[in-house]
């Protein structure tokens, strides 16, 4: 494990020394800070008595905006990191160096976590602004948060998986998205299936809609934590798994 | 320092190693030739950790490289045969972060970065965006990189492809200095390199073993297939001189007004040096001015037909 820091280090420098990075985090803030003002002046036209919503609740949950921005943030974010090393066979001076396989998993990875939290990490002054002219509810904010960081270390996870599948950025683009959206499908199923089906249990279970719609009422489910852990370990221990392969074929 | 016993790989149906062992010693700069496609790389690739063999034992510095992977890449300096590198990093960053990937103390990493640019001769575009480097500039940088945790073996693939003949003098220049403290195998398709710069060459093809030993012994195999005269006057005189001496089995002449270019091959087992002397001595004693005497120089595939013929 001695391999990770340098590791992190690089991939974070990767992100950071390229315009991706800067190009990504523009437009995730630019659509989440039009989004969160559109949502203010609405609720502040609106009596606040009438409404069962705060606008916290309406940033994180009830929202297809989330979803939307984290498909368009998150295949971009991952499609390099195992493709392009491959493509420009950087990957052979990298695993031919003491380190073993899990280590640059985590390390790629957890670099893209700290990105992907860098990007939200402006957000919380949305929040601020929020708490000058009205009352917040920090533990709801707090939960917002969380369930914001598992959803999208599940996705970030998926993501590597998917760059370690091929050797072309566009396709593990392409993949990521796909998969992206088939887990969403498979969560807007809750919704046309009938109630006390199997289906119905499944689809809501695995539903980032329904999650993200208690996690912004400050309901921390743990279940829901455990389905997001699940779409973080898998992944991430089938891409160690890919990487010992490269060395087979 | 590196021995590798009935070394197998396959790709499928492609047989890319097939049964190569050899021996490498401590101290030794061994040439690891063959024409491309001979299996050169994958070899290499195997010792270096990159690539799993199908079967067989490879070991580096008494370290497996299958069953015990991290201790024998510790124990080598590999620099892979395009030099991949992250264009968007600095000589030094990049120096810095191999360092620390192969656990050099953080202590000793900045002498060691300094050292090792220095053999390599890239000190001076030490925070140059490696993107923006020549050719022979990243090739170095690679160099530096496989020295920069002084690892007892350096395994180069093809370390002075691409350059031109300016940057491989540089380069041999280097790895003649590199190989005084370090054991070297270095791949290579061409003769001259490991005439010029090795103590002993392995020697294969379409994955097998076909020659290995000493230089000495290398340049016998490539002794010169024939002598060409270029002689003015009779060239039929000339002809029937050479035909005499018993020692060419065969005479080809091409005459161009009354200079002619004579080819002459040499019989098996016909003593070049000696002969080369008497064919002269004659055809001055015939009357026939000589304006020159060479040997053809015979080719790696003159050498390979040869080794794989025999």
């Amino acid at each position: 494990m001695r391999a990770f820091w340098p590791i992190f280090k690089r991939e974070l420098f990767a992100f950071w020394v390229t315009p991706l990075a800067w190009v990504l985090a523009c437009v995730f803030l630019v659509v989440q800070g039009l989004h969160f003002s559109v949502l203010v002046k609405s609720f502040a036209e609106t009596s606040s008595i009438d409404s069962d919503q705060t606008p916290i609740q309406a940033f994180f949950g009830n929202t297809v905006l989330l979803y939307l921005i984290l498909f368009l943030l998150v295949p971009p974010m991952t499609m390099r990191l195992f493709a392009e090393e491959r493509r420009a066979g950087t990957i052979e001076s990298l695993m031919t160096a003491p380190v073993a396989a899990p280590a640059v998993v985590l390390a790629k990875y957890a670099a893209a976590l700290v990105t992907y939290a860098a990007m939200w990490a402006p957000t919380i002054l949305y929040v601020v602004i929020l708490q000058r002219s009205g009352f917040v509810d920090w533990h709801v904010v707090g939960a917002s948060y969380l369930g914001v960081m598992f959803v999208g270390a599940g996705y970030l996870a998926l993501g590597l998986l998917m760059s370690a599948v091929t050797k072309s950025q566009f396709i593990a683009l392409v993949l990521t998205a796909l998969v992206l959206l088939v887990l969403f499908i498979l969560g807007i199923g809750e919704f046309v299936t009938r109630d006390g089906t199997m289906l119905h249990d499944v689809c809501s279970y695995v539903s980032v809609w329904a999650q993200m719609n208690d996690f912004a009422s400050g309901v921390v489910d743990s279940r829901r934590l455990v389905w997001d852990g699940t779409l973080v370990v898998l992944p991430l221990f089938l891409t160690a798994r890919v990487v010992d392969s490269w060395r087979w074929t | 320092m590196i021995s590798v016993s009935k070394l197998v790989k396959r790709y499928g149906d492609l047989v890319a190693v097939d049964g190569l062992s050899f021996e490498v010693g401590k101290g030794e700069i061994v040439g690891f030739l063959g024409p491309n496609g001979a299996g050169k790389s994958t070899t290499l690739r195997i010792l270096a950790g990159f690539l799993g063999q199908t079967s067989g034992k490879a070991t580096v510095c008494g370290h497996d490289v299958a069953a015990d992977s991290l201790e024998a890449r510790r124990s080598i300096g590999y620099m892979p045969e395009a030099v991949p590198l992250y264009p968007e990093m600095r000589v030094i960053e990049y120096l810095a972060f191999r360092a620390e990937l192969k656990n050099v103390p953080r202590a000793k990493r900045a002498a060691a970065i300094d050292a090792a640019m220095e053999k390599a001769g890239v000190a001076d575009r030490a925070t140059s965006l490696i993107g923006k480097l020549s050719k022979g500039y990243r090739q170095r940088v690679g160099l530096a990189d496989a020295l920069v945790s002084s690892p007892p073996l350096l395994i180069l693939d093809e370390p002075t492809a691409g350059l031109d003949p300016n940057q491989i003098r540089d380069v041999r220049k280097v790895l003649r200095e590199i190989g005084k403290e370090h054991t070297v195998l270095l791949s290579t398709h061409i003769l001259s390199e490991v005439e010029s710069t090795c103590s002993r060459a392995i020697v294969i093809a379409k994955g097998k073993l076909v020659a290995q030993g000493t230089i000495a012994e290398l340049r016998k195999l490539r002794r010169s297939p024939a002598l060409v005269l270029v002689v003015r006057g009779d060239a039929q005189k000339a002809e029937s001189t050479l035909a005499e001496l018993d020692v060419f089995s065969k005479i080809g002449v091409e005459a161009d007004g009354e200079v002619a270019t004579i080819r002459c091959a040499w019989k098996k087992k016909a003593d070049a040096a000696e002969n080369t002397e008497r064919a002269v001595a004659g055809l001055v004693a015939a009357g026939l001015a000589i304006r020159s005497a060479a040997p053809e120089q015979s080719t790696l595939e003159d050498v390979f037909a040869e080794l794989t013929a025999s």
